[in-house]
């Protein structure tokens, strides 16, 4: 844009301060922040199992908790002489596959239950909003760990009971969504021309709310991680000796009073910085999408 | 009103009773066999049928369901497996310590979240603003579990000026309070945030502000009364989860309220001091949200008259 474009008074300077200005600049250093935290986490743990570590699970018995930056061993060791660094990269595995399929189950089972309630009303909205509010008033972490301690820490429970812990939100967001698009002209138009409901939802009303509903999902992982990690220290984990975010912190609580502070704190920052890539990612990404929404109308 | 009480009250018990089925469904279709624990070391096959028959395990479930709705109704919650006394006892016992580390925790959150988001909201797209927001995302980031430690490892391991464990003395409420606060100070003061941004940028705020009403009015007066029910409720609803049992922070600093409580029952399988625990604090908690609800009034001078305005 040239000068000569702008109206008399109001310079590329004020525009470039002005608050419509200013939101945009922000939501993208939000994103290329959380981008960058949550990249200097998420490629090393994709790349754990062709780096070159030590074993995760096998440790060297005569390198028995070495502080941070000793030879060979960038984060040092625990007391069984495993090397951190390669237990938080494979562990981060675990808990971001949990992560990941959790909210993948959690999102297509939010979206799909809100968006029937929005589009249907009626006894499938009744249906659905009573389950959202029963499940609002339950005792959230206790349940999770009932079930887990119950039925045993393996991938598919905790993955399940995280993902039926999360769906609340997508459908809250997608039922409140659908219920503004249902009323569009487009919408009557495809009524119209006789199109079935199922295929007005999926093909036409679901569409036009996806992006909003998936960076709601998108910010859910930060949470599942949260969520997988609280559940692994409390020991409903995955089981030792495999590594888990949580279960490495678990671990090294009753050794930080003798001064291995570093096997609590450098996995959390971890988790933290993770978790933080993806909130800010997910932030951003959401004031994008609005004034993406509220420009194309 | 009183119809509108009675319905919430319907609703609350009706609440208490699903949530107090789905944990009794849980324990019983679970693997394992509690009997186990609590029989002599190596028993036999007799002796853990006598544990069994003893805390009624023999029974089909439905007949223990009912046995148990019978008891419940008659103020009965079950005898705990390992303490062998009432279950509600071993509760109660545990419930001051959850209580007041609860209470500690939302009455700090409140005095730093409100002014910490009203003052969000005002700077709204500035460069302090921007940092504050990602401090607060940075603070619902960390998992509070660790948060705990990193505290104990500064204030109680190296600078040694508060208590790690247990409940001796006043300040040892200060760290676990301290975690809890991080992550409900992020929460709380991004919702006042998003809230009262609605409402300094509502019509009636610029009309009143031609009238020449005062800044400072114009924020707590106007913006902030028309924001509060949202931020009591969010609030209310936070509290009422902390009752629940503040499972993890009372683990890391050996807090002993109920959420260590409950952690320990687990691993024993007390079946009936996990159904008192959470039968105890869903109905606690369910309580503080009816109570939030019947303080509507009290906040909106709207909710009141759209009250009156219906009799």
């Amino acid at each position: 844009m040239t000068d000569a474009a702008v109206p008399s008074n109001v310079g590329r300077r004020l525009l470039r301060r002005s608050a419509a200005a200013r939101k945009a600049r922000y939501s993208t250093i939000k994103i290329w922040l959380g981008a960058i935290c949550a990249g200097i986490v998420i490629i090393p743990v994709a790349l754990a199992r062709v780096l070159p570590l030590p074993d995760p699970v096998h440790g060297v018995l005569k390198e028995t908790s070495l502080p941070p930056f000793s030879p060979g061993h960038l984060l040092g060791t625990d007391p069984n002489g495993r090397d951190l660094l390669s237990r938080i990269l494979h562990g981060g595995q675990t808990s971001l596959l949990i992560g990941l399929l959790a909210i993948a189950l959690s999102g297509v089972l939010g979206i799909a239950a809100g968006a029937a309630a929005g589009y249907f009303g009626g006894w499938v909205d009744t249906i659905v909003s009573r389950l959202l509010e029963a499940q609002l008033s339950l005792p959230l972490l206790l349940m999770l760990l009932l079930v887990v301690a119950l039925f045993g820490p393996s991938v598919p429970v905790i993955t399940l009971v995280i993902a039926i812990a999360q769906w609340p939100e997508p459908a809250r967001l997608t039922r409140a969504l659908v219920l503004v698009e249902r009323e569009k002209p487009y919408v009557a138009a495809a009524q119209v021309l006789g199109l079935g409901r199922i295929k007005i939802i999926v093909r036409h009303i679901i569409p036009n709310i996806l992006s909003q509903s998936l960076v709601v999902v998108f910010l859910l992982l930060a949470q599942a991680v949260l969520l997988e990690s609280a559940l692994s220290f409390l020991g409903a984990g995955v089981q030792r000796p495999y590594p888990t975010w949580g279960g490495i912190i678990s671990d090294g609580r009753e050794l930080f009073v003798t001064g291995a502070w570093w096997l609590v704190t450098i996995p959390g920052i971890a988790i933290a910085l993770l978790v933080l890539g993806v909130n800010l990612l997910g932030d951003g990404l959401r004031d994008r999408v609005r004034r993406a929404k509220a420009v194309t109308g | 009103m009183p119809r509108y009480f009675l319905r919430r009250l319907g609703q609350t018990v009706l609440t208490a009773w699903f949530t107090v089925t789905i944990v009794f469904l849980l324990l019983r279709l679970a693997p394992g066999d509690p009997a186990a624990n609590y029989a002599p070391p190596n028993p036999t096959s007799e002796q853990l049928a006598a544990v069994r028959q003893e805390f009624g395990l023999d029974q089909p479930i439905l007949s223990q369901y009912l046995t148990y709705l019978g008891n419940l109704l008659q103020g009965d919650i079950g005898t705990s497996f390992q303490f062998r006394q009432p279950a509600l006892q071993v509760v109660m016992d545990r419930l001051p310590y959850t209580i007041t580390l609860a209470v500690a925790a939302i009455a700090v959150t409140a005095a730093v979240a409100i002014p910490l988001g009203v003052w969000m909201a005002r700077r709204g797209n500035t460069a302090p603003e921007l940092g504050a927001n990602i401090a607060t995302i940075a603070g619902q980031s960390m998992p509070d579990f660790w948060i705990g430690f990193v505290l104990l490892i500064v204030f109680a391991v190296n600078l040694q000026w508060l208590p790690s464990s247990g409940f001796n003395s006043m300040t040892a409420i200060v760290l676990p309070c301290l975690t809890i606060v991080v992550l409900q100070v992020a929460l709380i003061s991004r919702l006042v945030r998003r809230e009262m941004g609605v409402n300094l940028a509502a019509p009636y705020l610029t009309i009143a502000r031609s009238r020449g009403v005062s800044e400072r009015r114009l924020t707590w007066g106007y913006a902030f009364a028309n924001s509060s029910i949202p931020v009591v409720t969010a609030l209310g609803t936070r509290f009422a989860a902390m009752l629940n049992g503040v499972v993890i922070v009372e683990v890391v600093f050996k807090w002993p309220g109920v959420g260590e409580l409950v952690v320990d029952a687990l691993s024993r399988r007390d079946f009936p001091l996990i159904q008192a625990t959470v039968l105890v604090t869903v109905v606690l908690a369910l309580l503080v949200q009816l109570l939030v609800d019947l303080l509507y009034p009290l906040i909106d001078p709207r909710v009141r008259l759209g009250q009156e305005a219906r009799r």
